[in-house]
C-alpha cells in the first residue's frame, strides 16, 4: 500500500494519519473503502478509494496523488479496522457510480448492478486470491534470500522488512504485512533474536505453503490461513453463522494501546460450555467508550449468543442475541492446572500453528524465581509469569502466598496474568 | 537433542538457527532427519530444493518448540513463599471497600485517612486487593502512614515485606492496642530485630517498667547507629520523668543532630529540669513589660548571638529563611523554649492580655512565633486559644514549621472546646482561609450548631456577589466533617443550596461534590456496623 505513495514523505504522513483519532464514518463494501478525516478546515475531508482501479478521490486540497488521506484510509483498511458495510456511504456512492459509469462507457462494458452482483463478487474474490498468491510468491523468494544471505547480514534492523511489508499491503495480505512490520528492530530485542527471526520466517513460509493449497485444505484450516493472511470476514457473515448460547464471564481485559489502531481485547469464558471467546474493540482514541461492550470489566457476565469467526480453534467472536443486561457474577469454576494449560495449548496449535496466544483459567501460586516471578500449580510445575505492564504486587496481595484462580493469556513466552479472584471479586491486574 | 549439523545428520532447531545466521550460501545445511516430535514429518522435506527443505524443517521444528515448552525449574520444586499468616480480624465489607477504592482514586488523602481510621476503630482490616493502592498512597502522603498501617492486617504486613517503601509504612508505630502481642520475654527481638520491631519492643517495656527501658537503652547506647539512637530515644516520651534527665542530658552531646533534637525536645517537656531552667533564664531575658510610650508594651532585648551552651540545648544559629533576621530567629527560639506558663507567672498578665500587647522594635511576629511554637509543643490550651484570637500577622516567608497556623493551634484545644472555638472563630473572623484551617483541624463529626453556622455561611455566600470564592473553601472540611447521621441530612441540605445557586457558578459543582462525599461517608460508616 505504501508503495503506492508518490514519495517517502507521503508514506510517513500516511502512517501517522492512519492512527489519528480524526477518522469517522469509515466503511468498506466490496472494493470501495471510504471515510471522513478531520483536517484543518471546517468540514472533514471526504476520502474514497476504489481498489478495483485502484482509484482515489479526496476533498482535500493536496496535489499529491494519491493524497495522504487516501493512503492512510487504505492502511486502516489493511489493519482490519474499517468495518464492512452492506451499503456504501452517500458521498462514496456518488463518486463510485460516476467513476464506474465513466469506466463502463470507456470499456463499453455492461453496468455492474443487479443480478450480476453475486457473480461480480465471486470474480472479485477470485481476483483478490490471485493477487495475494502473486504477492506471497514474491515473499517466498524474499524469505529464501534472507536465509541464503544470512540473518546477520540484515541484522534484523529497523525497516529491513519494511519494503516487503509494503508490498504485502499492495498484495492485499495485510495480516502478513503486519507480521513483517513487527519484525522491525527484532535484532535489538535481546538475546536469541536469530531464533525468533528464523521462527517468524519459518511461520510465514508455512503460511505461504498453506495458502498455495487453500482449495484442498479442510474448511476450518483454510479459514485459519485466510485470517492470518488478512482476508476480512464481514460482520454479517459471522453473525449469520450459528450462535453459542451461554453465560459468558469476562475473565480478562487487555488494552493494546501501542497498536496502529488501539484495540481492547475482552476475554470471555462460557460458564456452561467452558469455551473461551474473544471480543476485539477498535478505537483510534483508545477510550473504547463508543462501543456498547467497551465498558466491560472482569467479573461481568453476559447472557448472549456468541458467533465465532470461521476456523478452528475458534476464539474471536461477535455478540449476537442479548438476553439480559450484563450482571456481576461469581468467580468461575473449573480452573485447570499447568499440565492442562500446556496440553490445551498444544491442542489449539495443532489447529492453528500461527496462533500467538491462548486464554487460560488456571489455579496456582505466584513464586519468586531468578529473574522474575513464576506460577506454580499444586503438582509443583512452574511456568514464567509475564509481568510487563502488569501489577504483579496486586497478584501477590490477592494470593498471600496461597493458591489463587487466575485468568490470563498463555504464549510461549509465559503466562500473562490479567485477572485474579479474591473470593468472588474479580481483580484486574 | 542437538544434532551435529553434518550432512545427513539429525538437525535440531539450534542447528538451523546457526546455519541461517551465517547464511545457507556460505554454510549449506541439507536437512534430512529432524530431532524430536518433528522427526516423523521429515518425509515432506524435498531434497531437490534444499532452501525450501530448510524453511520447511524450520517451520516443523519451530512449531514443535512452540507447542511443547518444558515447564521450567521443576527440579527441587518451586521456591514456595511462606504464606501470609491467618487473619485475626474481619475484612472490610465489599461495599465499604468500593467506597474506599473510589476515595483512593480521587486522591483526597484527608478523607481517606478519616475512613481508614474509622475502619480500624471498628476492628476491621483492608481487603487484600486494596493493599497495594493503600500502601502506595501512604508513601506519597505521610499523613496516611498511621491510618494505613492500622488496617493492614496480617496480609498487608506480609505483603509490605516485598517492597522496602511499603515496609517503612508498615513499621509506623502501631497504636498501643496492636502492640499488645509483643512478648517481652523474647530478648531476641531487642538483640536482632529490625529497627521498628526493636522500637515496639522497647515501647512495650517502657509501658511496663519505664526505668528498665531506659537502662536497657543506655546499656547498648554506644553501639547503636545514629538513626537507631534517634528512633529509640523517642520511645522515652511515654512515661517521661525526672529520672530520665541525666540520660537525656548526656544525649545532648550526641554526634547525631537528630538525637540532640530529640533529647532537647524531651528535656523541654520535663517540668523542672536543668534544661528548662536554662531555657527560662535565656528566654525571659529577652522580654520585659514596659511603657515606652503612652501604653504598656513588651520591650524586646534581642539576643546577641548563639553561644555554645544555647547551641547544646538545641538552639539553631541558621535562620530558616531570608525573611527572618538571624537575631530575630534566635529571639523566636529562645521564647519557644520557655514553658508559656512562665510568662503569665512572671509578667502577671493572662495569655489573652499578653497576645494583645504591642511589641517594640517591630518584633511582634517573632515573639508570637515563639509563643505559637511553645503552645503547640506543650499543648497549652489556654495559650493556643489566646493566640487563635490574636491579630493574624502576615507570615510571608516563614516556613510552616516556624509558624504554627490556626489549624495546629486549634488541634491543641480540648475536643469540646475545639468545636466551640471553631464556631466562635468563624463568627469573629468570617469564612476566610484561617477559619477553613481551623475547621479542618477540629475533629468531626461537627456539632449541629457548628454545622448549621457553616451552612449559614454557605447560604449567604450564594446570594452575595463576590462571596462564592470566599465561602467555597468551607466545603472541603464540611464534606469531611458534617455529621452523616442525626437531626439533619446535610447532603440533602447542600444539594438544596446547589439548586439555589446558578449552575454555572463555581459553587454549584463543589456543593454537589461535597454532598456526594457525605453520602459516601454515610454508606461507608453504615457498612462498618
Amino acid at each position: 500500500m505504501l508503495a503506492l505513495a508518490p514519495d517517502p514523505a507521503s508514506q510517513q504522513a500516511a502512517a501517522r494519519l492512519a492512527g489519528s483519532p480524526g477518522w469517522s464514518q469509515t466503511g468498506a463494501a466490496g472494493d470501495v473503502v471510504w471515510g471522513l478525516c478531520a483536517g484543518s478546515g471546517q468540514h472533514p475531508y471526504q476520502t474514497v478509494t476504489d481498489l478495483s482501479g485502484p482509484a482515489y478521490t479526496c476533498s482535500c486540497p493536496s496535489r499529491k496523488f494519491p493524497c495522504k488521506h487516501a493512503l492512510a484510509l487504505l492502511l486502516r483498511w489493511a489493519e482490519g479496522t474499517v468495518p464492512e458495510e452492506t451499503a456504501r456511504a452517500d458521498f462514496a456512492e456518488s463518486w463510485v457510480t460516476a467513476r464506474r459509469a465513466r469506466a463502463a462507457v470507456a470499456a463499453q462494458a455492461p453496468d455492474r448492478t443487479g443480478p450480476k452482483d453475486q457473480k461480480a463478487a465471486a470474480r472479485r474474490a477470485e481476483q483478490r486470491e490471485t493477487r495475494v498468491a502473486a504477492g506471497l510468491a514474491e515473499l517466498e523468494t524474499w524469505l529464501r534470500d534472507q536465509v541464503r544471505a544470512g540473518l546477520s547480514s540484515t541484522g534484523g534492523g529497523y525497516g529491513h522488512a519494511e519494503r516487503v511489508a509494503a508490498r504485502m499491503v499492495d498484495a492485499q495480505a495485510p495480516g502478513v504485512a503486519a507480521v513483517l512490520r513487527g519484525l522491525g528492530g527484532i535484532g535489538s530485542s535481546g538475546e536469541g533474536w536469530p531464533e525468533r527471526l528464523l521462527g517468524a520466517y519459518a511461520q510465514l513460509h508455512l503460511l505461504i505453503r498453506a495458502h498455495d493449497q487453500l482449495d484442498s485444505l479442510p474448511p476450518d484450516l483454510a479459514a485459519v490461513v485466510r485470517s492470518h493472511v488478512g482476508y476480512t470476514v464481514a460482520r454479517q457473515e459471522v453473525l449469520a453463522g450459528p450462535g453459542v448460547a451461554d453465560r459468558w464471564l469476562v475473565i480478562g481485559v487487555r488494552d493494546m494501546l501501542d497498536a496502529t489502531v488501539p484495540v481492547r481485547r475482552i476475554l470471555l469464558r462460557g460458564r456452561d460450555t467452558g469455551r473461551f471467546g474473544l471480543l476485539l474493540i477498535f478505537d483510534p482514541r483508545g477510550s473504547f467508550a463508543q462501543d456498547p461492550d467497551g465498558w466491560l470489566v472482569p467479573g461481568i457476565e453476559l447472557d448472549v449468543d456468541l458467533h465465532f469467526y470461521p476456523g478452528q480453534p475458534g476464539l474471536r467472536a461477535l455478540v449476537g442475541e442479548r438476553r439480559h443486561e450484563p450482571v456481576p457474577a461469581p468467580a468461575p469454576d473449573g480452573a485447570g492446572d499447568i499440565a492442562g494449560l500446556l496440553a490445551d495449548w498444544a491442542g489449539v496449535l495443532a489447529g492453528d500453528p500461527w496462533l500467538g496466544s491462548w486464554p487460560v483459567l488456571v489455579a496456582g501460586t505466584p513464586v519468586p524465581a531468578e529473574g522474575g516471578w513464576r506460577f506454580a500449580d499444586r503438582s509443583g510445575l512452574l511456568v514464567p509469569l509475564v509481568t510487563a505492564g502488569i501489577d504483579y504486587m496486586l497478584l501477590l496481595a490477592v494470593s498471600g502466598g496461597a493458591p489463587v484462580t487466575l485468568a490470563g493469556e498463555w504464549s510461549p513466552e509465559g503466562l500473562r496474568p490479567l485477572t485474579a479472584w479474591h473470593g468472588h471479586q474479580a481483580v484486574r491486574l | 537433542m542437538r544434532g551435529t549439523g553434518e550432512v545427513g545428520g539429525t538437525a535440531g532447531y539450534q542447528d538451523l538457527v546457526t546455519a541461517a545466521t551465517v547464511g545457507l550460501d556460505r554454510r549449506p545445511l541439507p536437512v534430512e532427519a529432524l530431532a524430536g516430535p518433528a522427526g516423523e514429518h521429515a518425509g515432506v522435506l524435498d531434497p531437490g530444493d534444499p532452501v525450501a527443505a530448510f524453511l520447511d524443517a524450520a517451520a516443523l521444528l519451530f512449531s514443535a518448540r512452540r507447542a511443547g515448552p518444558v515447564p521450567a525449574g521443576a527440579e527441587g520444586g518451586p521456591a514456595w513463599l511462606t504464606p501470609a499468616p491467618p487473619e485475626t480480624i474481619p475484612e472490610l465489607p465489599p461495599r465499604a471497600s468500593a467506597v474506599l477504592g473510589y476515595v483512593l482514586r480521587g486522591g483526597d488523602a484527608d478523607l481517606l485517612a478519616d475512613l481508614l481510621t474509622a475502619a480500624a476503630g471498628a476492628g476491621l482490616r483492608a481487603a487484600p486487593p486494596m493493599l497495594p493502592g493503600l500502601l502506595d498512597a501512604a508513601i506519597r502522603h505521610k499523613a496516611l502512614r498511621g491510618p494505613v498501617a492500622a488496617i493492614l492486617g496480617a496480609r498487608g504486613r506480609w505483603l509490605a515485606a516485598f517492597h522496602p517503601d511499603w515496609q517503612r509504612v508498615a513499621d509506623v508505630a502501631a497504636p498501643t492496642t496492636a502492640r499488645s502481642g509483643i512478648d517481652l520475654a523474647d530478648e531476641s527481638v531487642w538483640e536482632t530485630g529490625r529497627r521498628a520491631e526493636r522500637r515496639d519492643w522497647l515501647a512495650a517495656l517502657r509501658a511496663s517498667d519505664p526505668a528498665a527501658a531506659r537502662e536497657r537503652l543506655a546499656t547498648g547506647w554506644a553501639r547503636e547507629t545514629g538513626d537507631d539512637r534517634a528512633e529509640l530515644l523517642r520511645v522515652l516520651a511515654a512515661g517521661l520523668s525526672d529520672a530520665d534527665e541525666p540520660f537525656l542530658e548526656s544525649a545532648l552531646d550526641d554526634r547525631k543532630q537528630s538525637v540532640r533534637v530529640a533529647a532537647a525536645r524531651l528535656l523541654g517537656t520535663l517540668g523542672d529540669s536543668g534544661f528548662t531552667r536554662r531555657a527560662v533564664a535565656r528566654g525571659t531575658a529577652t522580654l520585659a513589660l514596659g511603657q515606652p510610650g503612652t501604653r504598656p508594651a513588651l520591650v524586646v532585648s534581642l539576643p546577641q548571638s548563639c553561644d555554645a551552651a544555647a547551641a547544646r540545648d538545641g538552639i539553631s544559629p541558621a535562620r530558616p529563611s531570608q525573611a527572618v533576621g538571624t537575631r530575630s530567629w534566635l529571639l523566636t527560639q529562645f521564647i519557644a523554649a520557655v514553658p508559656p506558663t512562665e510568662w503569665t507567672a512572671r509578667l502577671g498578665l493572662s495569655p489573652a492580655e499578653l497576645v494583645r500587647l504591642p511589641v517594640t522594635g517591630g518584633f511582634r511576629a517573632d515573639v508570637h512565633a515563639g509563643w505559637r511554637l511553645a503552645a503547640v509543643a506543650r499543648r497549652d490550651a489556654a495559650w493556643a486559644a489566646a493566640l487563635l484570637t490574636a491579630r493574624y500577622d502576615a507570615v510571608e516567608g516563614r516556613p510552616p514549621e516556624t509558624w504554627p497556623g490556626p489549624a495546629e493551634l486549634a488541634a491543641v484545644l480540648p475536643p469540646a472546646g475545639q468545636l466551640e472555638h471553631a464556631e466562635r472563630f468563624l463568627a469573629d473572623h468570617g469564612p476566610g482561609p484561617a477559619a477553613v484551617a481551623v475547621l479542618a483541624a477540629v475533629p468531626g463529626p461537627w456539632t449541629d450548631s457548628l454545622s448549621d453556622v457553616v451552612l449559614e455561611h454557605l447560604a449567604r455566600g450564594i446570594i452575595q456577589t463576590g462571596r462564592p470564592r470566599r465561602v467555597s473553601g468551607l466545603l472541603t472540611p464540611a464534606a469531611r466533617k458534617l455529621p452523616v447521621a442525626g437531626r439533619r441530612d446535610y447532603a440533602a441540605a447542600l444539594r438544596a443550596l446547589a439548586q439555589e445557586s446558578s449552575p454555572d457558578s463555581e459553587l454549584y459543582p463543589r456543593l454537589r461534590r461535597a454532598a456526594d462525599t457525605i453520602d459516601r461517608r454515610r454508606l461507608f460508616l453504615q457498612e462498618l456496623t
